[in-house]
C-alpha cells in the first residue's frame, strides 16, 4: 500500500514539474499561447563589413517589438493566440552573405515572413528569393528605389514595367529619390550652385547620388562627384583636393554612412572646410544620434543632416515610448532605422491576425496592402499594389507597396553636444522649429 | 582653435635650423667606434645632417644616424628627384601634349620593361654572371630608357648596385610625372600656380599619416624578424589598444572628477602607456601559451598552426571587444586644443604664392608620437644589452642560444613588444579616428604592404615604407586625373607598390637576403 502511494505520489510530482512550466510559459501571465510559434526572419548587419551600429540597433527592434506583442497576448489568429519568434541573420552588409542567409531562414528557420534590411545591396540581392518562395516580407531601410520599383507586375489593362515582378516585398523606409528631393530642394532654395558630393560606393550612395546630382544639374547647379569606400578612415588627401579648389564649393553633401561618415565630416570640420560662412555641410542622417556623433565629430556644430521618420516635436505617445527603451539599452536616441524596424514588425502581426493565417502569403500580402494602422512613425498605408494597380503617369515606379508618408525634414546643430531632439529642424517650412531655413555658422536661430 | 603660422613655429622647433646644426654636430658620431675603413667622410656626414635636420629634423638625423648606409643613396635619390621634377616642368610647358606618350610607349614604357625583365636575366645566368637585382634593374630600366638598356647590360653584364635601381627608377618616375603633366594640364598637381603649395600639402599629408602607420607596422616586422611569424592578431591588438586607452581615460577621469568635484579631463597621451602595459601582457601570455609550443616542436606544420591561431586569437579579441563595448564609434578627447597648425598663403613673386598649407593638430602630435616611439625602439634595439639579443635571436636562433641569450624568452619578449607597438598606435590613433572593434582591419592591411616595402623583418624599413605608402596614397587620392575616383582607390595605390615590390625586389627595401 505504502509503495502504491509513493508510486502515485512520485507520478503526481513528475506530472506537476512537467506541467507547471509548461502552463507558465503558455499562460503567461494573462495570455494563453499555443505550443507553435510564428516565426518571423529579421536580416541585419550584425558583424562587419557591414554597419554593425546599425544592424543592432535593428535587431533591438525587431526582439523589442516581438517582446511588446507578445505581452499583449501575440497574434490572434481565429481565437488562438501565438507567440512571435524573430530569428535575425547577419547579412554582414554583404550581398553574397545576405542571400545565403536568407536562404537558411527560409529553409532550416522556415520563417513565415521577413523583416529588415539594412544595405540595399541587401536588399535587392534577397528580393528575388523571397518572391520565389512567397515570403511576406517588409523592408524598413533599405533606400534603393528599386527595392520597391521592381515590385511593379502585370495586372489587367496596366503594362508590365519589369519583366520579374516582386509581388511579396513592401518598404516602409523612404526611397532614396524621396530624401534626395527634399535635401535638394532646400539647397536650392538657399540658392546653391556649386555642390561637391561625397558618395559611398554602394548600391545606396550611388543611385542616390545619381539622383541628387540629376536634380541639381536640372536647375542649373555644378556638380562634382567624389566616390569613396566604406571603412576609408582617412580622408584628408581627398578633402585636400577640395580645399586646393580656387573657389570654395556652396555645399558638401555627405553621401555616406556609419562611423565612415563621422571619420570624414570630422576630418572636414578639422581642416575648416565645412561648415563655413561659405560651405554649407550636409552630412548623414546618423548625426541624428547626438551622443555617438559628438563623440566622434567634437568639431561637427552648425552640420546640418537628413532625418527620415517623424520629428522629435511630433513625437507620440508610442514613440516617446520606445525612444524611451532605446535609450535604457543603448544610451542614445533612437534612429528612425530602429522605429521603422519596430513597427515593420507589428505591420506583419497586425496582417497576419486579419489575414487570419501566418502562412498564407496571397491572403497576408492582401492584409498588409490594406493596412491602416498608427505605429511609432506615423499611420501606414500602402497606395499601391494589387488593391489598387494602375500607378498614375506622374507617379514614380518605387511607390509600388511602398508606405507614401515617411517624414522626410533637414536638420541643423547650432550648439556644441546638442541633443538630436533639440536641434533645429530647418526644412520643410512647415515642420520649422526655429523659424529659419539655414543657421549660419557661428550664430544662434 | 585655429593658431595662424603655427606650423612655421612648429617647423622651426621640429625641424629647420636648430635640427641641421644638432645633426651637423650629431652624425660625425657615425664613425666613432668604426675602423677607418668604415669610416664615412667627415665632411659628407656634416652635409647630410645638415640637410636631414633641415628637412625632417629628429626624423632625418634619427634616420641617419642608425642608419648611416642610408646618406649616400638618399642624397643621391634626392638630387635627381629635384632634377626630375624640375625638368618635367620645363618639358610640360614646352612639348606637344600628343607627341611624347605615342613615342614613350614605343622607345621605352612596358613593353620593353616586360622584353629586358624576360630577356637579361637569363642572359646573366647564361654567361653565369651576378644576376642579384637583374630582374629588377632589368624591368626598371626597360620601363625608363628601352633599348637602351640591352646595350648596357647585354654584353657587359655589369654587376647591378642599387645606384642603378635609383637612377633608373627615377627616371622612369620623371617620365611618368612628365606624361601624366602633359596630358592632365588642370590637374591640381602639375597646374601652376597651385602645384607647389598642393603637392607641398599631399606630401605633408602623406608623411603625417605614413609615419603612424609605421609605428604599427614596426610591431609587425619586429615579431616576424624573430619569430619568423606574421601576426594576424596585429589589427585587433591595435583596435583593443585604443580601447583600452579610452576606458582608462573615461573612468579615471570620472573617478577624478568625483573625488575632486570639478569636471575633470585626461589628455590621451596618458593612455598610451596604460594600453601599451596591458596589450604587452596580453601578447606575452598568448605566446606563451600557445605559440611557444610551435618552437618547441611540439606542432607539425608549423605555418599553419601560426596564421590559424593568431588568426584565432585576433576573431577572439574583436568579437569579444564587440560584445563588452558594443559596436558605436567611440573616440577620446583631443591630444592638444590646436584644431589644425595652418601656414599661411605667402606671395613670394608676383607670379608665385605658396600656402595655405594645414595640418590637423592631433595628427601631427600623434605622428611625432610615432616617431619618438619608433627611435626609443630603434634605440632598445641597437644600443641595449637585450635589444642586441633580439636582433640576434632574429639573425641565427642556435648561435644566439649559445652565446647565453634564452630563445624562448626572446620569442615572447618579441610578440610583447610587437603586440605593444600596435596597441600604442592604436592609443595614439583613438584621438583621431571613430573608433569600433573592427577598426583595425583597414590599417593592418596596410600594415602587410608596410612590413614587405620595408622588409621584412626591418625596423628602418617600416618607418621609410610607412611613409612611402602615406605619400603615394595621399598623391594618388589627390594627384588621380579622375577627382572621383581618387579617394576610392586610395588604398589600391599602397596595393600597386605592394606588387611591384613582390615582383622587382621580393625582399623589399631593407629586407635579408636568404642564405
Amino acid at each position: 500500500m505504502k509503495r502504491n502511494a509513493l508510486f502515485i505520489s512520485l507520478i503526481v510530482l513528475l506530472a506537476m514539474t512537467t506541467l507547471l512550466p509548461a502552463s507558465l510559459v503558455y499562460a503567461d501571465g494573462h495570455c494563453e499561447f499555443a505550443d507553435e510559434t510564428i516565426t518571423i526572419g529579421g536580416l541585419a548587419p550584425l558583424s562587419a563589413p557591414g554597419a554593425v551600429a546599425g544592424g543592432v540597433a535593428m535587431d533591438w527592434a525587431f526582439n523589442q517589438a516581438a517582446d511588446d506583442i507578445n505581452a499583449d497576448c501575440g497574434v490572434e489568429i481565429d481565437g488562438v493566440n501565438y507567440q512571435i519568434d524573430v530569428v535575425t541573420g547577419d547579412s554582414e552588409g554583404s550581398p553574397e552573405r545576405g542571400q545565403a542567409v536568407t536562404e537558411r531562414l527560409i529553409q532550416e528557420d522556415e520563417v513565415d515572413a521577413m523583416v529588415g534590411v539594412y544595405h540595399s545591396a541587401v536588399g535587392l540581392a534577397t528580393m528575388g528569393m523571397l518572391e520565389a518562395n512567397q515570403i511576406p516580407t517588409v523592408f524598413s531601410e533599405p533606400w534603393n528605389d528599386n527595392v520597391s520599383a521592381n515590385g511593379i507586375r502585370e495586372f489587367d489593362g496596366a503594362p508590365p514595367r519589369f519583366e520579374d515582378g516582386i509581388d511579396h516585398i513592401f518598404r516602409i523606409s523612404p526611397a532614396s529619390s524621396m530624401v534626395g528631393s527634399v535635401v535638394v530642394d532646400w539647397l536650392l532654395s538657399l540658392g546653391v550652385d556649386d555642390v561637391v558630393l561625397i558618395v559611398e560606393n554602394t548600391d545606396y550612395g550611388q543611385p542616390a547620388a545619381a539622383d541628387e546630382a540629376a536634380r541639381f544639374e536640372a536647375a542649373g547647379a555644378t556638380v562634382s562627384k567624389i566616390d569613396v569606400e566604406l571603412g576609408t578612415e582617412d580622408f584628408v588627401p581627398i578633402l585636400s583636393r577640395i580645399q586646393a579648389r580656387a573657389e570654395a564649393p556652396d555645399v558638401i553633401r555627405i553621401l555616406v554612412t556609419g562611423e565612415t561618415s563621422f571619420n570624414l565630416t570630422q576630418q572636414m570640420s578639422e581642416l575648416g572646410i565645412a561648415p563655413t560662412e561659405d560651405t554649407i555641410c550636409v552630412t548623414n542622417q546618423f548625426a541624428f544620434q547626438s551622443d555617438q556623433y559628438w563623440a566622434t565629430v567634437p568639431d561637427g556644430n552648425y552640420c546640418a543632416f537628413n532625418r527620415v521618420g517623424i520629428i522629435p516635436s511630433l513625437f507620440s505617445d508610442a514613440a516617446v515610448e520606445l525612444n524611451a527603451k532605446y535609450e535604457e539599452a543603448w544610451g542614445d536616441i533612437i534612429p528612425s532605422f530602429a522605429m521603422a524596424s519596430y513597427d515593420a514588425v507589428y505591420i506583419l502581426a497586425d496582417a497576419m491576425e486579419r489575414a487570419g493565417s501566418s502562412s498564407d502569403a496571397a491572403a497576408i500580402v492582401g492584409a498588409i496592402e490594406a493596412t491602416d494602422l498608427e505605429l511609432s512613425q506615423g499611420r501606414y498605408y500602402f497606395d499601391y499594389g494589387a488593391h489598387n494597380p494602375d500607378l498614375p503617369e506622374d507617379t514614380p515606379a518605387f511607390m509600388w507597396h511602398q508606405w507614401p508618408d515617411p517624414i522626410v525634414t533637414v536638420m541643423q546643430y547650432y550648439e556644441q553636444g546638442q541633443s538630436g531632439l533639440e536641434a533645429a529642424v530647418v526644412y520643410p517650412e512647415v515642420y520649422q522649429t526655429h523659424g529659419t531655413s539655414y543657421i549660419v555658422p557661428g550664430t544662434s536661430p | 582653435m585655429v593658431i595662424q603660422d603655427t606650423l612655421f613655429v612648429l617647423w622651426l622647433l621640429a625641424a629647420g635650423p636648430i635640427w641641421a646644426a644638432i645633426g651637423m654636430f650629431l652624425l660625425p658620431l657615425v664613425n666613432k667606434g668604426n675602423a677607418d675603413k668604415d669610416q664615412i667622410p667627415t665632411t659628407t656626414l656634416k652635409i647630410a645632417g645638415v640637410i636631414s635636420g633641415f628637412a625632417l629634423g629628429p626624423l632625418g638625423v634619427g634616420l641617419f644616424y642608425f642608419e648611416p648606409a642610408l646618406i649616400r643613396r638618399t642624397t643621391l635619390t634626392a638630387g635627381i628627384v629635384l632634377t626630375v621634377f624640375v625638368s618635367s616642368q620645363v618639358l610640360v610647358r614646352v612639348i606637344d601634349p600628343e607627341l611624347p606618350s605615342g613615342l614613350w610607349l614605343i622607345l621605352a614604357g612596358p613593353l620593353w620593361a616586360a622584353l629586358a625583365a624576360y630577356f637579361l636575366p637569363r642572359q646573366y645566368r647564361a654567361v653565369e654572371a651576378n644576376d642579384q637585382n637583374v630582374l629588377t634593374a632589368a624591368a626598371l630600366g626597360g620601363f625608363a630608357i628601352g633599348p637602351l638598356i640591352f646595350g648596357l647590360m647585354w654584353q657587359r653584364t655589369p654587376k647591378i648596385s642599387r645606384d642603378w635601381m635609383i637612377v633608373l627608377g627615377s627616371l622612369g618616375a620623371w617620365q611618368i610625372y612628365t606624361l601624366f603633366a602633359i596630358h592632365n594640364p588642370a590637374n591640381p598637381c602639375v597646374a601652376s600656380p597651385f602645384h607647389v603649395t598642393y603637392l607641398t600639402q599631399q606630401t605633408a599629408n602623406g608623411i603625417v599619416i605614413g609615419a603612424i602607420y609605421s609605428l604599427m607596422a614596426v610591431g609587425l616586422t619586429l615579431i616576424y624578424s624573430v619569430q619568423g611569424i606574421v601576426s594576424f592578431a596585429h589589427g585587433q591588438l591595435y583596435m583593443v589598444g585604443g580601447y583600452f586607452s579610452f576606458y582608462f581615460l573615461m573612468h579615471s577621469s570620472n573617478v577624478l572628477s568625483e573625488l575632486t568635484g570639478a569636471e575633470i579631463s585626461i589628455n590621451p597621451i596618458f593612455g598610451i602607456p596604460v594600453a601599451a602595459v596591458i596589450v604587452f601582457v596580453m601578447g606575452a601570455v598568448f605566446e606563451r601559451f600557445f605559440l611557444k609550443p610551435m618552437h618547441e616542436g611540439l606542432i607539425e606544420r608549423v605555418s599553419e598552426y601560426a596564421i590559424l591561431i593568431t588568426f584565432g586569437f585576433g576573431f577572439f579579441i574583436e568579437y569579444t571587444t564587440l560584445a563588452i563595448a558594443g559596436p558605436f564609434p567611440q573616440r577620446t578627447d583631443r591630444f592638444i586644443e590646436i584644431r589644425r597648425f595652418t601656414l599661411q598663403r605667402a606671395q613670394i613673386t608676383d607670379d608665385f604664392a605658396f600656402g595655405p598649407i594645414n595640418i590637423i593638430g592631433d595628427r601631427a602630435f600623434a605622428m611625432v608620437v610615432g616617431v619618438i616611439l619608433i627611435f626609443a625602439l630603434l634605440y632598445f634595439l641597437q644600443r641595449t644589452w637585450t635589444g642586441r639579443a633580439l636582433r640576434a635571436t632574429s639573425q641565427d636562433r642556435q648561435a644566439a642560444a649559445v652565446t647565453g641569450i634564452n630563445p624562448t624568452n626572446m620569442n615572447t619578449l618579441s610578440f610583447g613588444l610587437g603586440s605593444m607597438l600596435a596597441a600604442m598606435s592604436g592609443a595614439a590613433l583613438i584621438p583621431i579616428f571613430a573608433w569600433v572593434p573592427w577598426v583595425g582591419a583597414e590599417m593592418v592591411g596596410r600594415s602587410y604592404v608596410i612590413v614587405v616595402l620595408g622588409g621584412l623583418g626591418s625596423v628602418p624599413g617600416a618607418l621609410l615604407g610607412g611613409i612611402i605608402v602615406g605619400i603615394v596614397e595621399a598623391l594618388g587620392a589627390g594627384c588621380h586625373p579622375d577627382p572621383s575616383r581618387g579617394a576610392a582607390y586610395k588604398e589600391a595605390f599602397a596595393l600597386v607598390i605592394f606588387a611591384l615590390v613582390l615582383l622587382l625586389k621580393p625582399t623589399g627595401l631593407f629586407g635579408r637576403e636568404q642564405t
